[in-house]
């Protein structure tokens, strides 16, 4: 099959025999449900689809689905998901992992993703917390957090996800949570078949280490979608507008969606080889180079 | 508890029975689901429950598929999973670890409530007299698989009002 061919496929087609070892009642749990969804409506087979995450809870989810996956080290997805597209632009590449994987130990790789547009998705589950460790302070913890590591309350301000990828020029910036399991579904879908980097802030509670009003109760009662809110998601500013309010509010849908994609640089690396390698010997001749005539 | 691109009004008998038997398959993958997350945090009674769950679901889809067989033969279907979500299976958050049966019960009994309330709203939307009176019916059955986990949270021994959640650990920094 031709790596772009699209059939017929059911989100059971990409769920694995594994069985998940996250908390019950986890919110990665939906998060897995919706990339089932997302690819099935995307409709690539399994094995044109590569999934890399980090190291956490959330990164434990390549395991659960049937495409290649690799869990690697802690904050390290993003270069090797890149690696892996400039290696085989024709796959698919999903990266995954945690708030902590993301924009703590692995905040420096997003910038520069972004900046040289690799075609991938990220999908970060932001539960504000270190999760897999047990509860610790994340980068977006909200100030005065009492955690293990902050006894006392935090004193720091937290990242705010979805403005640091805006402001570094994302093309594809979205939020999602399992409060709407459709709408998660309808926007990692969108992410995926955005041509260049597309990043999804996930609110995904953690129901072991989470506080109560990041639960999914919580979770609701703040929630707002940005299409009813007649937002323009071409509009870049009003999308930083918004993002400001991350932590106050939770706003589900496409901040932004660039209306004219910049090329991937996967697309440009081909473009250049194709350019120089225009009047290159056939490569069953390329060993004649090093022989002396 | 919603659906996408589903249009009541317009919606034949055969879409409706495959419709209902999407939404028992959703809640038996569901519950079967959740007896593997008992399974893994070592919570056997709960499994059990859950797994009664999913048998009944699938009993109930079953029957309904054999009346859509029956009706329509292997007409294609009109109605997808993609477009149901969350119906009579559990929500996700649903499940907790060291689930105590009285627990898993109640969290059935929620979704069997929560289905109940889908065929009473989707009711007033419905046009066609066949379909009116099959949501009619899965209404009533909500109401039966309510008595049933009922009947089964009366079995029950009284709650000594502990749970293994009271002797959790306190995170540690690591
Ligand atoms: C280099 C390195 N440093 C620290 C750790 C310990 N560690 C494992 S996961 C994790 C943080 C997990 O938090 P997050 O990324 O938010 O994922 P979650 O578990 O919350 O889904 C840490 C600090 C590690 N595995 N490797
Ligand atoms: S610790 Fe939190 S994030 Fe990790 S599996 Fe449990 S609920 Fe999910
Ligand atoms: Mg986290």
């Amino acid at each position: 099959m031709s790596a772009n061919a699209t059939c017929e496929f059911q989100a059971k087609d990409y769920k694995s025999d594994l069985k998940p070892i996250w908390c019950p009642g986890c919110g990665d749990y939906s998060v897995v449900q919706g990339i089932y969804r997302a690819l099935a409506a995307v409709g690539r087979p399994p094995h044109e689809v590569a999934f890399i995450s980090g190291i956490g809870c959330s990164s434990r989810i390549p395991g659960y689905t049937t495409a290649y996956g690799f869990n690697t080290v802690h904050g390290r997805a993003l270069p090797i998901a890149q690696g892996i597209k400039l290696a085989n632009p024709d796959l698919l590449v999903l990266a995954a992992g945690g708030d902590g994987d993301g924009f703590s130990i692995g905040g420096g790789h997003i910038a520069h993703l972004i900046r040289r547009n690799i075609d991938i998705t990220y999908l970060v589950m932001d539960n504000q917390i270190y999760g897999l460790t047990k509860g610790q302070l994340s980068p977006t913890s909200q100030k005065g957090r009492t955690t293990c590591t902050s006894p006392y309350g935090s004193l720091e301000n937290p990242v705010n996800p979805l403005l640091y990828v805006l402001a570094y020029g994302a093309g594809f910036v979205a939020q999602a949570s399992p409060t709407d399991l459709a709408g998660m579904a309808a926007i990692i879908e969108e992410a995926i078949r955005f041509p260049g980097f597309a990043f999804v802030n996930i609110q995904s509670p953690c129901v072991t280490y989470g506080e109560e009003v990041q639960q999914i109760k919580g979770l609701k009662a703040i929630s707002e979608n940005l299409a009813s809110l007649g937002h323009n998601p071409a509009d870049r500013l009003a999308a930083m507008d918004l993002a400001q309010h991350y932590g106050e509010k939770l706003h589900l849908g496409v901040f932004y969606r660039n209306p004219e994609p910049a090329p991937t640089y996967d697309a440009l690396i081909r473009e250049r080889q194709a350019a120089l390698s225009k009047d290159a010997p056939p490569k069953e001749r390329i060993l004649d180079l090093f022989i002396k005539k | 508890m919603t659906t996408r691109g589903i249009d009541f009004k317009a919606l034949s008998l055969k879409d409706a029975l495959d419709l209902a038997v999407l939404v028992e398959e959703e809640a038996k993958e569901r519950y079967e689901d959740f007896a593997a997350q008992m399974d893994q945090h070592r919570t056997p009674d709960a499994a059990r429950f859950f797994r009664y769950m999913a048998l009944n679901e699938a009993k109930h889809g079953e029957a309904l598929a054999a009346r859509r067989a029956e009706l329509f033969g292997s007409a294609p279907s009109a109605v997808t999973r993609a477009m149901i979500f969350d119906i009579e299976a559990p929500d996700f958050d649903a499940a907790r670890a060291f689930m105590s049966p009285r627990q898993a019960m109640k969290a059935a009994l929620a979704s069997e409530v929560k289905a109940h309330a889908f065929f009473v709203e989707a009711l007033p939307a419905l046009k066609d007299a066949a379909v009116k009176a099959l949501f009619e019916e899965l209404r009533d059955e909500e109401v039966q698989h309510q008595d049933l986990v009922q009947a089964e949270l009366a079995k029950l021994p009284p709650d000594s009002g502990l749970s293994d959640e009271d002797f959790v650990d306190e995170p540690t920094a690591q």
